[in-house]
């Protein structure tokens, strides 16, 4: 109980500690000559700047010092320059195997799931009636909890008595092969993977693509139709351009969390022949094995990946992302 | 002839929604099972479609195997204290962002779109640093103290967007008749906010009720565990066999609370993804 109350205490004091920031921070800009608005704005956007400087900002290069360094928790980190990070690149037997492990996850899992998704949201744009159930259900994979999603799935996979096999069997026994080990099995893990993550991912870009086909105006597709397009016509030059900021976001936020998987692999816990993960392997390095400094190194490898990956995709975003205001220029 | 290509087209549309909705669904069909099968049932072969006769009982066991009512405890009490103050925080900084003009503003607010995608676990370490140095480490703390600085820029984000769609007369009215910048947030602009609040609400809950790999770092004294930590006893050891009907069974008991909220606030959630997801 004491616990609780202790935790409770501290949380409650901590926006009225934020509310004092707010109002010194304040009172210091409007003594520096800001108007009365101009201090309020800056005033409520305090307990972000406070939070980003002290979880965000200082974190990060704090972290991209600590890769520079040996640290296990117990005495100071010691300085070891660029030794974790040449021990990654050119010793580590898991290191590449892991940055191709999460590149092709990646790579494979975010173009299905999101053409998948456009396809179906396109059938479900058809004026049909049941639309509501029909999102219903597809949605429903995104809300379940990914230790849950982890857990049935592993349990679909099962390579004895999983569903899927029995399922497939007939497949199987048609191609002359044996029902595969999935997550046991190094060259099944991937797919594995993959299959799981479309699973979940899959509603929740159906559901933001159907959002996004029913807001193109009508009078584009009529034009087309006097002028007489067909429908690949009309998908190619009105579909797929109407809809291409949210694909572009999605390509984005896809990517981003795809090569951030964490939580499903561990619960998962496929067979260490496949690798691991590169969040997998933050986490064991820096909390079971106690390498702070190595854990950090690799981290800061996925951070950079992240950022050209994302940069890349922004430098594209003019060949085939379309926004309506370029039109009317 | 038109007609009939239409009716046709429609026939194979309706084909290929169901049989994907389908799939999507038996997944969900096989874990209710297995979760209700007797020990000596889940490993059968031919698998039972279903179990003869239910066992109802295993999420009952399931239950009393683990200290599941603590957790639960624990569950709700990080949920609670984490819903309260990121909902409060995240608000009045989109109101921020929203409605007042000053220097840098456009600057500060992309780079909190830009923390969207730096990896949570570059951060990890010295968060974790900060924590332990603050002694905390162990407490719910980590978890729940820092939802007070708006540290979901998704949500800030879906926030402000609500609160510029409402027309700048309200709040100047208000002023006129001499409200404070307070005074116009709580009595003019949050009921008009509703439905976005209502999301933001919708997501922390799933957040800090799904989250996993905060209570992984930070709780590490079985006493404070939370449900998604609970179920992990389940899984057995190295060379044990998982416990697959009670881990099915756990599962959906963890994932009942935002299955129901999911079917009562439907309109909130399509809401909150569809406008996240579109908005530049």
């Amino acid at each position: 109980m004491d616990r609780y109350l202790d935790t409770f205490g501290r949380w409650f004091l901590t926006p009225l500690l934020l509310a004092l920031v707010s109002f010194i921070f304040y009172f210091i800009l409007r003594k520096a000559g800001l108007r009365q608005r101009q201090a309020t704005g800056f005033a409520l956007i305090t307990p972000w700047i406070v939070g980003f400087l002290i979880f965000t900002a200082y974190p990060l290069i704090y972290s991209l010092y600590l890769s520079f360094t040996e640290y296990s928790l117990f005495g100071e980190p010691r300085w070891v320059g660029l030794d974790n990070y040449i021990r990654l690149f050119t010793q580590s037997v898991e290191f590449w195997p892991s940055v191709r492990l999460t590149l092709l996850y990646a790579a494979l899992t975010l173009p299905i799931g999101v053409t998948g998704a456009l396809l179906m949201a396109i059938l479900l744009n058809n004026k049909i009636k049941g639309i509501g159930i029909y999102r219903t259900i597809y949605y429903l994979p995104a809300i379940l909890p990914e230790v849950a999603v982890a857990l049935l799935w592993r349990w679909m996979f099962n390579s004895e008595s999983g569903l899927l096999n029995y399922v497939l069997k007939p497949l199987f026994s048609l191609f002359g092969v044996d029902k595969p080990n999935w997550f046991g099995d190094p060259d099944y893990v991937l797919p594995a993977f993959i299959i799981m993550s479309v699973w979940g991912i899959f509603g929740t870009n159906t559901v933001i693509f159907l959002a996004g086909l029913q807001g193109i105006p009508k009078n584009l597709y009529e034009a087309a139709e006097i002028d007489g397009a067909g429908p690949i016509r009309k998908f190619w030059h009105i579909t797929i351009p109407q809809l291409s900021p949210i694909i572009f976001l999605q390509v984005i936020m896809g990517m981003i969390s795809a090569l951030q998987i964490f939580t499903v692999a561990m619960f998962v816990r496929p067979t260490s022949a496949a690798g691991k993960f590169m969040n997998q392997l933050v986490y064991e390095k820096g909390f079971t094995q106690l390498h702070m400094g190595e854990a950090s190194a690799i981290a800061w490898v996925l951070f950079i990946l992240i950022l050209i990956l994302t940069l890349l995709v922004f430098r594209s975003s003019p060949a085939w992302v379309h926004y309506e205001s370029e039109v009317k220029r | 002839m038109k007609k009939r290509t239409n009716l046709l087209k429609i026939c194979f549309v309706y084909i290929v929604v169901s049989y994907f909705a389908f799939v999507i669904l038996i997944p969900f069909f096989w874990m209710l099972s297995t979760a209700l099968k007797p020990e000596g049932d889940i490993f059968a072969w031919p698998p039972d479609w279903i179990p003869d006769p239910p066992q109802w009982h295993n999420f009952v066991d399931a239950w009393k195997a683990v200290p599941f009512n603590k957790y639960l405890l624990n569950s709700i009490f990080i949920v609670v204290l984490g819903m309260t103050a990121e909902i409060a925080s995240a608000t009045l900084v989109a109101y921020g962002f929203a409605r007042f003009q000053f220097p840098g503003r456009d600057i500060i607010f992309f780079i909190l779109l830009a923390t969207m995608m730096l990896p949570y676990h570059v951060t990890l370490i010295p968060t974790f640093l900060i924590w332990q140095k603050f002694g905390l480490v162990g407490e719910f703390d980590p978890l729940v103290l820092r939802a007070w600085t708006a540290w979901g820029p998704f949500y800030i984000f879906l926030l402000r967007q609500f609160f510029m769609r409402i027309p700048r007369e309200l709040d100047e009215a208000a002023e006129i008749d001499g409200a404070t910048p307070l005074q116009t947030f709580f009595y003019i602009l949050m009921p008009q906010i509703k439905p976005a609040l209502i999301a933001v609400a919708i997501f922390t809950f799933m957040g800090y009720w799904n989250d996993f790999l905060g209570p992984l770092i930070y709780l590490n004294d079985k006493e404070s565990y939370t449900m998604t930590q609970g179920i992990y006893f389940f899984l057995g050891g190295v060379n044990e066999q998982p416990k697959w009907n009670y881990l099915m069974a756990m599962s959906l008991v963890i994932a009942l609370p935002v299955l129901l909220l999911y079917f009562l606030a439907q309109r909130y959630f399509i809401q909150g993804i569809t406008f996240t997801g579109m908005k530049e």
